[in-house]
């Protein structure tokens, strides 16, 4: 499939929820996406546009515009398209919807930017900390004003 | 895991100091006599938080961190790291460059896939066959060994290059550790093929199908497995994989014993793609020239972007994406490593199973948790 | 406690137990005090050091070294030094790479849980020092206030050849007498 194909169809759909999209290479696409209609894009692409293989979920804290970016790499196992999906959240409160239901595998990926910046995501089914312990929750560790980086613990430190 | 347990219920933490992975985990069963009704993992014990260090290093210092990642694989995941770094630089390395790297990582798939095969063995029981992998390994290792003068934390790639050519008679060297491997592969896989208990204990165990593989997004040997010839070699061709003839491997069945059989066959696949590689590799700088980048890498700025770059780990798909923002240190990396979602899929893999086949099943994963945890 | 032997000591000065005529009560540590101070020791500790089975529980990449260190190509058996997975068979513990403020508490379980005379060897950077890792949001720095360490082997990682190295000086160590580990 083609990627300005791909992007055309997603605009083409999605008037609203999509903005900016570009296309960066023949393999490689970007886009904006509206935080409320993250789950029904996702949907849309994973039953129209073979796109059904999850590659990553991660969050960007960019603390100058006081906002957080959530992003979303979705590939497919059939053709070699990366289409990188962000959505923008304010820094206080973040909240977005969960894409548990459409890609399995979001699951440890959601959670895991749960507790690393501090993202809710709605409906998730099992929203804990996976690999901080558990007191360690609230602090945030990779938001850029984290203040316990870097350790100062250890001894013969200059 | 916390609600209450029905009579004859009960439940077992295997971890997170245990013999069955490379590294701590737990994993929490609840068992219904023998079998498994429900389970549960916990990670975490070796979370090292690289990418938070990863955003207050150089760019050159972080190919040291990004080493430790997963350690049964550095060269792979410098790979990731350096292909990210030289896609926003827009350089590209010089063809003998290029070659020297898909040697290095050919030979890190061996290792990997050997130390994979004999822990597998070694998790149902078969602790020779250990043993006898681990003696093959040690040959591939060392032949690493001799180009970049470390064991499994290299360091080796640079930005646009490599850090040294390959020293005097490697080439005779791996050709001839390469022929005794092949010896040794056929011996295995006759091992594997006969033994009656092994056969038992693995095939048509932790069945996973097409779909299901798909829709739990897990990659590498156990997607291959059932069927699917995904791999980024030829997805998505990075260095000179385009000019080098090598096949997908797959097997239909997905059940433990399939995944051993692919890793086996995607050593002799690599052994073929090394045998390729040495014959047509060609002279030539290590750097592009008439560039900064060499040997000693200028303290650089790297223009502002994003970028997202996959090559294909020993386990599967590898992915990186990297902001930067224009200054020396990147703004942000996200690892995306193969083991993550296959160790993710582990729980409905292992339920309505018995006790004895959760080893059989997590160890024909090959784990690596360190990659998963970071 | 494995090496207390039949033998007649005199503790009776120490013990406080009533006194029942023609009985002389002991204890263990009793004898394994009394036996410091005299040649028997010297032949227990001989025993000691040369079966000192270790723990594996690979940790780090330094754990994959010391994979390789019990295998087939530097085979540490004729050092009588084995690989067990269990804790309570171990002798030695090795940590092997870094060590987070989520696994210590179970670091600490593990350790509690072998018998003693116990002994650990810290293998790595990362277990020393912090190695790469030191100012991580997420490891425990210090180890050796923690653990009551004999041996560290440095490197990042050692190789394999630098680890037996390191297990023949705490025999050297245990021979000599000077190891913290036998007080445990
Ligand atoms: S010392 Fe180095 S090799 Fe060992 S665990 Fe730490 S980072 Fe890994």
């Amino acid at each position: 499939m083609d990627v300005t194909e791909i992007l055309k169809s997603l605009t083409g759909r999605f008037p609203e929820a999509i903005s900016e999209a570009i296309v960066e290479s023949e393999i490689r696409a970007r886009a904006y996406v509206d935080k409320d209609g993250v789950k029904e894009v996702c949907q849309y692409l994973k039953d129209s546009l073979q796109f059904d293989h999850l590659c990553v979920v991660c969050g960007v804290d960019y603390i100058k515009r006081n906002e957080i970016e959530v992003v979303y790499h979705i590939a497919s196992y059939n053709h070699p398209v990366v289409l990188m999906l962000k959505a923008i959240l304010p820094r206080e409160n973040p909240e977005i919807e969960s894409i548990v239901s459409v890609y399995w595998n979001s699951n440890w990926y959601e959670r895991e930017t749960y507790e690393l910046y501090g993202i809710v995501f709605k409906n998730h089914p099992n929203l804990k900390p996976l690999i901080l312990p558990e007191d360690m929750l609230g602090e945030w560790p990779l938001r850029k004003d984290y203040k316990g980086f870097p350790n100062k613990t250890a001894r013969n430190l200059v | 895991m916390e609600e209450r347990l029905e009579p004859n219920e009960m439940i077992i933490h295997l971890g997170p100091q245990h013999p069955m992975q490379p590294g701590p985990f737990r994993l929490n069963l609840r068992l219904k006599g023998e079998t498994v009704v429900d389970a549960d993992i916990e990670l975490g014990y070796i979370h090292k938080g690289i990418e938070k260090i990863l955003e207050n290093k150089t760019y050159l210092q972080g190919i040291t961190i990004v080493d430790r990642i997963c350690y049964l694989v550095a060269l792979v995941n410098e790979e990731c790291f350096v292909g990210c770094v030289e896609k926003l630089l827009d350089i590209e390395p010089p063809e003998r460059s290029k070659y020297i790297r898909v040697i290095l990582e050919e030979l890190t798939r061996i290792q990997s896939h050997l130390l994979g095969i004999g822990e597998f063995a070694e998790f149902i029981g078969f602790v020779s066959m250990f043993m006898y992998a681990i003696r093959e390994r040690e040959n591939v290792v060392g032949l690493i060994d001799m180009v970049t003068g470390a064991r499994i934390t290299h360091s080796y790639l640079k930005f646009g290059g490599v850090r040294d050519d390959l020293p005097d008679g490697f080439k005779e060297k791996t050709l001839s550790v390469l022929n005794g491997l092949k010896k040794e592969i056929d011996n295995f896989e006759q091992m594997f093929h006969t033994d009656r208990i092994y056969r038992e204990r693995t095939v048509g165990v932790g069945v996973l199908t097409a779909d299901a593989a798909k829709n739990l997004g897990v990659s590498g040997p156990v997607l291959r497995a059932t069927g699917v010839p995904f791999d980024i070699r030829k997805n998505e061709p990075y260095l000179v994989y385009k000019d080098l003839d090598f096949k997908v491997c797959t097997e239909t069945a997905g059940d433990c014993f399939a995944r051993v059989q692919v890793r086996l066959n995607e050593i002799r696949e690599s052994i073929y793609i090394l045998e390729q590689c040495l014959d047509q590799i060609p002279e030539g700088p290590l750097f592009p020239e008439n560039s900064l980048y060499g040997r000693r890498t200028p303290v650089m700025r790297v223009p502002a972007g994003e970028v997202f770059h996959r090559v294909e780990d020993p386990r599967g798909e590898m992915g990186m994406y990297m902001v930067s923002d224009g200054s020396d240190r990147p703004y942000r990396v996200k690892i995306r490593g193969p083991y993550y979602p296959t160790l993710q899929a582990l729980p409905p893999l292992i339920i309505g199973t018995t006790v004895a086949d959760v080893a059989s099943i997590s160890g024909s994963m090959d784990g690596c948790t360190s990659e998963a945890d970071r | 406690m494995g090496e207390v032997k039949e033998q007649k000591t005199s503790t009776s000065d120490e013990t406080s137990v009533e006194e029942v005529p023609g009985v002389i009560t002991t204890t263990a540590s009793a004898i394994s005090d009394f036996l410091k101070k005299t040649k028997a020791q010297d032949l227990i500790n001989w025993g000691r050091k040369n079966s000192m089975w270790f723990m594996t529980q690979p940790m780090g990449c330094c754990g994959v070294e010391m994979i390789a260190m019990g295998c087939a190509h530097y085979d540490t058996d004729r050092f009588g030094i084995i690989p067990r997975n269990s804790p309570r068979q171990a002798d030695v513990m090795l940590i092997s790479g870094y060590v987070t403020k989520k696994y210590l508490p179970a670091l600490k379980r593990l350790w509690e849980q072998m018998p003693s005379p116990k002994w650990v060897i810290a293998i790595g950077d990362c277990s020393i020092s912090g190695g790469p890792f030191y100012e991580s949001y997420s490891t425990v720095q210090n180890i050796d206030e923690i653990f009551p360490i004999d041996v560290f082997v440095p490197g990042c990682p050692p190789r394999p050849e630098a680890m037996l190295q390191g297990f023949v000086e705490l025999q050297e160590k245990i021979k000599a007498k000077k190891d913290l580990g036998t007080e445990y």
